[in-house]
């Protein structure tokens, strides 16, 4: 939903630690996206694809690693995702307890040339 | 000539690093001026502009509030909350921007004198979902739902519930007219967040209004002792 905004953080951030680094040139950008975030895959690219010429990270790859919202079930001793209809254990129908709310927007690596 | 070499580092950083560095500077400048700052999140027609009117008519004399006002366009809301006593108010128009973003904020501290405020409002743009990723330099993160919108709001927009430090149920005059299952959404938030104080308030009856003053008026007052909000 807000692809634009988000991409724009991302060539800046990416560019500024390349330079950091020494980097020539970025081959390879991994990020991890929530899949709550909002965020989808083919407005990320569109808008990469128009923002980074003229900086370090032109011509470079995106890798998504997705996290999904996931809970916890303590007397189950499990991990689940929501069903869609709420948020309840679908072993012993109690409720469980938020262990990741799938809306991380990280930068995890680089690939870079020096 | 050396040879290229490629090598991988590791990073593991926000994407929105540089939007956090902003709102940590945001953050010092209003701690050094004793104010408390609450990003206001909800849909649109939730009641943002409505509770912080009742926040304002209940807090009285006991503080001075300065307003943020985050909309697409226009300054009606700056106008309500001038009106219904807000110390001083700044309109942000992002101009289709669907959040705001933690250098709006920056940019508007210059129209507002912090040394005559204690607690300052930003009402953010009407959406669940976009102005969850952007830290502004808040204390307090405060989810806004009316009951109107229904009990499946926290199903529908999860991470909002689960990052943000009080959640606000507003409307609860409409619960008997609108179908709103009150168990199943205590029991979504709570799957989400187990911390959070929920509130139940009617900006039309002032139910629940005094309580959430109060709330707001404790974290206040424990600015500068390491503040860490109460629900963490």
């Amino acid at each position: 939903m807000h692809e634009l905004s988000v991409t724009s953080y991302l060539v800046d951030a990416v560019d500024t630690r390349a330079r950091e680094l020494g980097a020539t040139r970025v081959l390879t950008i991994n990020l991890v996206i929530g899949e709550r975030s909002g965020i989808v895959d083919d407005s990320l690219r569109f808008y990469f694809e128009m923002l980074a010429p003229g900086t370090l990270v032109e011509g470079a790859a995106l890798t998504v690693a997705r996290t999904s919202l996931r809970f916890h079930c303590a007397a189950c001793e499990r991990d689940y995702g929501p069903s869609g209809f709420d948020f309840l254990c679908p072993n012993c129908g109690a409720p469980g307890e938020v262990v990741d709310d799938g809306s991380d927007l990280l930068i995890e690596s680089l690939e870079i040339e020096t | 000539m050396s040879a290229r070499t490629v090598k991988l580092v590791e990073i593991a950083e926000r994407v929105l690093v540089d939007n956090d560095q902003v709102a940590t500077g945001v953050r010092s400048r209003l701690e050094a001026a004793g104010v408390l700052a609450v990003n206001i999140i909800a849909g649109p027609g939730a009641g943002k502009t409505s509770l912080i009117s009742r926040m304002l008519a209940a807090l009285g004399g006991r503080a001075r509030v300065g307003v943020i006002e985050g909309d697409i366009s226009g300054s009606v809301d700056t106008a309500r909350v001038l009106a219904a006593g807000a110390a001083d108010a700044v309109q942000i128009n992002t101009g289709g921007n669907c959040h705001l973003e933690a250098d709006m904020i920056e940019r508007a501290l210059a129209d507002l004198d912090l040394s005559a405020l204690d607690l300052l409002f930003i009402e953010n743009v009407g959406n669940l979902v976009c102005p969850t990723h952007w830290r502004l330099g808040e204390h307090v993160k405060l989810c806004l739902v009316g009951a109107s919108e229904g009990d499946d709001k926290p199903l529908k927009y999860p991470e909002i519930f689960a990052v943000s430090d009080v959640v606000v149920l507003n409307k609860i005059d409409l619960i008997e007219f609108v179908d709103f299952d009150h168990a199943r959404f205590v029991e979504s938030v709570r799957a989400l967040n187990r911390n959070a104080p929920i509130f139940e308030v009617s900006c039309r009856s002032d139910a629940g209004i005094d309580a959430l003053a109060g709330w707001l008026q404790a974290q206040r007052k424990r600015l500068g002792e390491d503040f860490q909000c109460a629900s963490r």
